[in-house]
């Protein structure tokens, strides 16, 4: 048994499938004794290149303990499916089940604009990132001169 | 000649003793990739060497689950 992390993105229009493959897939999992320690759904997130033509994409993570032969079960399915755009599987050293960095993000984001319009959500994004990154290096620079 | 004072670079990582750095932190990562989305050099940034080698796979990983770009100029 070992430790993996499991991202895969599906295809928009299959988003309803989500959760019908999640449970398949911790069917499989657990069926031999494995299990999850932290299932993440990140919902339908802009990428950052197209891939098949397909600007967003349904994000669902998992970490789970499991025997080979499921993750080879796995990554068939995967392949064979074609509503999964891209997937990614590592192996970890241990169960991770703290909350990731990207839905901690979204929440936040989320309550921040919980008034504001969606609608330029995209936009300012993509707008107020780049300074934000200028602003860093320097302020930490600044705090290490002295 | 004017003597240039440059500001002493220093390793984020190091500082705060960062175990492992993750590929899904996109915050920490975009502060290390030029605009052209580019990695930065550790010269340039001051990482050690040990968590430039983890940053650089972090960076790969994230490109290739498309959260971060590859280069400017994806259409």
């Amino acid at each position: 048994m070992r430790h993996y992390e499991i991202v895969f993105m599906v295809h928009p229009d299959q988003s309803e499938q989500v959760p019908g493959m999640v449970e398949r897939y911790t069917q499989a999992i657990e069926k031999d004794g494995g299990k999850v320690h932290r299932l993440e759904d990140w919902g339908r997130r802009q990428l950052a290149y197209t891939i098949n033509k397909v600007h967003k994409a349904h994000y669902v993570l998992m970490n789970v303990e499991a025997s080979a032969e499921a993750i080879d079960e796995l990554t068939t399915n995967f392949r064979y499916n074609d509503a999964v755009l891209r997937n990614m599987i590592i192996r970890c050293d241990e169960a991770v089940t703290e909350e990731s960095p990207i839905l901690k993000a979204e929440k936040e984001s989320r309550e921040r604009r919980g008034r504001g319009d969606r609608s330029d959500r995209g936009e300012r994004g993509d707008r107020e990132r780049p300074r934000e990154e200028q602003a860093k290096p320097a302020s930490a620079d600044a705090e290490a001169g002295e | 000649m004017a003597r240039f004072f440059r500001r002493r670079k220093f390793c984020r990582f190091t500082a705060e003793g960062v175990d492992q750095i993750d590929y899904k932190d996109l915050d920490t990562l975009k502060a290390y990739v030029s605009e052209t989305g580019k990695i930065v050099p550790s010269r340039i940034t001051g990482t050690k060497a040990k968590y430039q080698r983890q940053l650089s796979t972090a960076i790969k990983r994230a490109r290739y689950l498309a959260l971060l770009p590859y280069s400017d100029s994806h259409k």
